[in-house]
């Protein structure tokens, strides 16, 4: 009874010094995680630094698709990392294209990059956006395929984003000659992409998807076919 | 006889005033966070419109956690039940302060109970982490509210015996008690919950 009573503290006494140490280590380990996610900015993939060159066709900091005749002026602010902006493009993308190709709308899209934070480290957002500028740049009439088909395969918020890989993947599916989608790595576009989040930001954007029509922003149901539609077609009449 | 403050902390761990004291402050906690959430989820209901956007000033998430699925698991907002459970606990926890005895049963039931409500914020947690993707700073608060509160209605119900355990469990887990190793159970347990948010999240936060 003596002896069992001596060993059970000793075995607890045991217990305990294996917990501490668990702890310690622990502690040591979410340190290592944090110092080493606080330096991942300067890691693999540094934000492009250079001069702002603006894709050809660009308004600022648009990407403009349609007839410079068309009555109305329809702007889409988004991320294309944003979970919203997506379902607003699964949800009115077609109507978008039909409102363009039937010469109501002209569109601008400002593809901005605010939730780089989100993607793990790899800035997904810029990477996308410098794609679709890439690829206003040289192939303009591409640029909504491919915007519809980096939305139909949106990587979801917080995880690591598609590779550059993937990204030149959906871009081939869109239509874009292979010779466009490997000028993705140049980064040309990445400190056009900033300056111009930059300057929507500036200029009070509250968040994405922000979509204005002729000029106002329009507050109604983003996320479903029709309301959208219908506030176009008024304000062509 | 002189008492070192080992002694002292440990003899104060185990008094009633410490175990509902602290019970009573994580209920409290969590019954805040589960407010804070419950509003949030009120406002986004009366318009829709409202949480459906990215805000460039959000650094931590889009509110793609309050617009999941899992975030309504039984067809209104899961911090409603927060809002039900924790009071119940303020209210055993502040009694117990002024003396009251609960009956064995009763304890038990609580213990139960809270069980369940702890497995479903884990639940919950490993969802955010895993499937919607996204960090919810109020969800945090109530994943370590209700891990504290667990720890604590644990530690009395071995304390007072009241788990209907066989005596040989029950004796285990009160030498286990005894020796203070639920605090580093407990200790370790929310440090791996640490880690795992810096280890997902690190380049979000701290990036």
């Amino acid at each position: 009874m003596g002896k069992q009573a001596g060993r059970a503290p000793r075995r607890l006494g045991k217990a305990r010094v294996a917990g501490v140490v668990i702890v310690a280590l622990l502690l040591v380990a979410i340190v290592f995680t944090i110092v080493r996610a606080a330096g991942d900015d300067s890691g693999a993939k540094p934000a492009a630094s250079g001069p702002v060159v603006a894709p050809s066709g660009a308004v600022d900091g648009a990407l403009v698709v349609g007839q410079a005749g068309a009555p109305v002026k329809v702007e889409v602010y988004l991320d294309y990392m944003c979970p919203y902006c997506g379902q607003f493009e699964r949800a009115n993308g077609d109507e978008i294209d039909r409102l363009i190709g039937d010469g109501t709308a002209r569109l601008y899209l400002y593809p901005l990059a605010f939730l780089d934070e989100m993607s793990g480290g790899t800035r997904y957002s810029t990477r996308a956006a410098n794609a679709a500028a890439t690829v206003y740049d040289q192939a303009p009439d591409k640029l909504l395929p491919f915007n519809n088909a980096l939305f139909a395969h949106q990587p979801p918020e917080g995880s690591t984003g598609l590779s550059d890989d993937q990204i030149a993947g959906l871009a081939g599916q869109a239509g874009v000659p292979k010779a466009i989608s490997d000028d993705f790595d140049e980064r040309v576009f990445e400190p056009w992409v900033a300056a111009s989040t930059q300057a929507a930001f500036d200029a009070g954007l509250g968040g994405t998807p922000t979509v204005k029509i002729n000029g106002v922003k329009f507050e109604g149901d983003l996320y479903t076919v029709g309301p959208f539609t219908h506030a176009v077609t008024e304000a062509a009449k | 006889m002189t008492i070192g403050p080992l002694a002292w902390f440990r003899r104060l761990r185990h008094a009633d005033a410490w175990i509902y004291g602290t019970m009573l402050f994580s209920a409290c906690l969590s019954l805040l966070a589960s407010f804070v959430l419950s509003i949030d989820a009120v406002r986004l209901a009366a318009n829709p419109g409202v949480g459906l956007s990215c805000d460039i000033n959000a650094v931590i998430s889009c509110g793609t956690v309050a617009l999941s699925w899992q975030a309504q698991l039984f067809g209104f907002p899961n911090a409603f039940l927060g809002m039900v459970a924790e009071p119940v606990v303020i209210t055993i926890a502040v009694a117990s302060l002024a003396g009251v005895r609960f009956p064995r049963g009763f304890m038990f039931a609580a213990q139960v109970v809270y069980t369940l409500g702890v497995a479903f914020a884990y639940w919950l947690f490993y969802e955010a982490m895993f499937s919607i993707g996204a960090l919810c700073p109020w969800c945090l608060v109530i994943t370590v509210s209700t891990t504290l509160v667990f720890a604590t209605l644990t530690h009395v119900n071995i304390r007072d015996n009241n788990l209907y355990l066989p005596p040989r469990m029950q004796q285990a887990a009160a030498r286990f008690i005894d020796a203070d190793l639920d605090v580093l159970v407990v200790t370790i347990w929310l440090l791996v919950i640490a880690l795992s948010v810096t280890t997902r999240y690190g380049s979000a936060l701290f990036g």
